[in-house]
């Protein structure tokens, strides 16, 4: 017996199976990625928000949605939503009637409560004489967020970013238990189907691990994008053009 | 509203509350397991070696870049076939239980993420304490044991309590595997009740109230760890802290 029996005609046949999954996979992850991001933003503006009636909700919402586990998240969207008569006989239903509509709500939520601490710290550590320096010259308060603190705490919060999002493609591969064939649930089907215990999970491994480090790269690139005013990129950086960020 | 007698919620307040034990051994047991293995890769790969350097970045890419509930999958269904292949005969006998399976897989996953949390704190050391203790002439072991490893914990701390939070929020993937536990038990009551809400949300607040208890435990070992660097420097000098 082997050490890792990878038996290649099966991972040959299956490619098209594991490619699905990855297209599920890849849907799964990018739209709450959006969806959460939009969410966070007005949270995080209620989470600093020095009223109380604002920041505390706000808090609450955090603190459920970041310390539950995905996968309970996951069932309370799926199975504890249908449980209300009211949003049964609702248009909602249309969304949290689906497992796809519940996946993205529950990984929208996660993501969210997330991305408000990583929003958060990272417009925390702008320096506050850059903003008051800000406000003496006569800048408006809209343009002060949209000039001079986003485009810092992009730069500052970039590393956790990119975390939370390669964790959070990790955390798609429970939504299997809802019903949905993404790159897990085809590599357990095809388990099923042939008892190989290797071939399949070891084929979704490669893919995923391809996508994350598809993702790690395409934030470096991000990053260096960003940095690109730093002494020693700025050699390299042709002269001439520049873009405003 | 609810249709649940005080017996019935009193069995599944049982059955939860087994589940729950179950969860938290399985946790415990996962962390002491990624805790010891992960300083000793962080010590082990500081090594100049170039091929163990080298191992280490494929172990650290491979589990960093792979959902944990794939490995605990991995481990679950391919386990006797790997024991079988290192141990023959004898290994493939062995029947891989869903906790064995969960406490492998969280274990080599977190392995990696400590032992990176570990070499970066090592690195931050100052160099002075390595060349110190050599200057002392005590003894490799004794210099991690007593002089290293106690700074690189103090320096790892704020790093290990997010990987502990993160980690207790992947236990309940184990149930995928058929580990009754808290989640498990929280999905029957749910189904037999018709009752989810109750149930999952109960469950959610376990985890959020133990996540919020540790939490709070880890300041305060972080404030008793950090009594020797509280007093402000009278010196500018950091090196001498």
């Amino acid at each position: 017996m082997s050490a890792l029996p990878i038996d290649v005609a099966l991972a040959w046949e299956s490619l098209p199976a594991l490619f699905a999954g990855l297209r599920v996979t890849v849907f799964l992850t990018v739209l709450p990625l959006m969806i959460g991001l939009m969410l966070a933003f007005p949270i995080c503006f209620a989470r600093m928000s020095p009223r109380r009636v604002l920041s505390l909700p706000a808090e609450i919402f955090v603190v459920f949605f970041r310390g539950a586990p995905l996968l309970i998240l996951l069932y309370l969207v799926y199975y504890g939503l249908g449980q209300i008569e009211a949003l049964r006989e609702g248009p909602f239903w249309v969304l949290f009637g689906s497992p796809f509509g519940c996946a993205i709500v529950a990984l929208s939520l996660n993501h969210a409560a997330y991305m408000v601490e990583v929003l958060r710290g990272s417009l925390l550590a702008v320096p506050h004489g850059l903003v008051e320096a800000s406000e003496a010259l006569g800048i408006t308060r809209r343009n002060i967020f949209l000039w001079v603190r986003m485009p810092l705490a992009l730069r500052y919060g970039l590393k956790a970013y990119q975390n939370e999002v390669v964790s959070f493609v990790k955390g798609t591969a429970i939504v299997s238990v809802v019903t949905i064939t993404d790159l897990m649930a085809v590599a357990n089907a095809i388990f099923e189907q042939t008892y190989d215990p290797f071939t399949p999970i070891l084929c979704a491994a490669t893919f995923y691990w391809a996508f994350v480090n598809v993702l790690r790269i395409g934030f470096q690139f991000w990053g260096r994008w960003l940095n690109r005013h730093s002494a020693e990129d700025a050699v390299a950086a042709p002269a001439g053009r520049t873009v405003t960020p | 509203m609810t249709n649940l007698s005080p017996a019935d919620l009193a069995g599944y307040l049982r059955q939860l509350g087994e589940g729950a034990l179950i969860t938290l051994e399985l946790f415990l047991t996962s962390f002491a397991l990624a805790f010891t293995l992960g300083v000793a890769i962080g010590v082990a790969t500081l090594s100049r070696n170039r091929i163990i350097r080298a191992a280490w970045r494929v172990y650290a890419s491979i589990f960093m870049g792979v959902p944990s509930l794939l490995v605990i999958f991995l481990i679950f269904y391919g386990g006797s076939a790997m024991l079988g292949a290192v141990l023959g005969e004898f290994g493939s006998r062995i029947d891989i239980s869903p906790f064995g399976a969960g406490v492998a897989a969280l274990g080599i996953v977190y392995a990696a993420y400590i032992a990176e949390l570990v070499r970066g704190a090592i690195e931050n050391l100052p160099r002075g304490q390595f060349e110190g203790a050599r200057a002392l002439a005590i003894p490799p072991l004794i210099m991690w044991g007593r002089v290293i490893l106690p700074q690189v914990m103090r320096l790892a701390l704020p790093g290990l309590v997010n990987v502990w939070s993160f980690m207790l929020k992947e236990t309940p993937l184990v149930s995928l595997a058929g580990l009754q536990d808290l989640v498990a038990a929280a999905k029957i009551a749910a189904g037999a009740t018709k009752e989810p809400f109750v149930f999952f949300i109960a469950t959610a607040l376990v985890f959020i109230a133990f996540s919020a208890a540790s939490l709070w435990v880890a300041n305060r070992l972080e404030a008793r760890l950090d009594r020797g660097q509280r007093r402000a420097p009278r010196s500018p000098s950091r090196a001498e802290a």
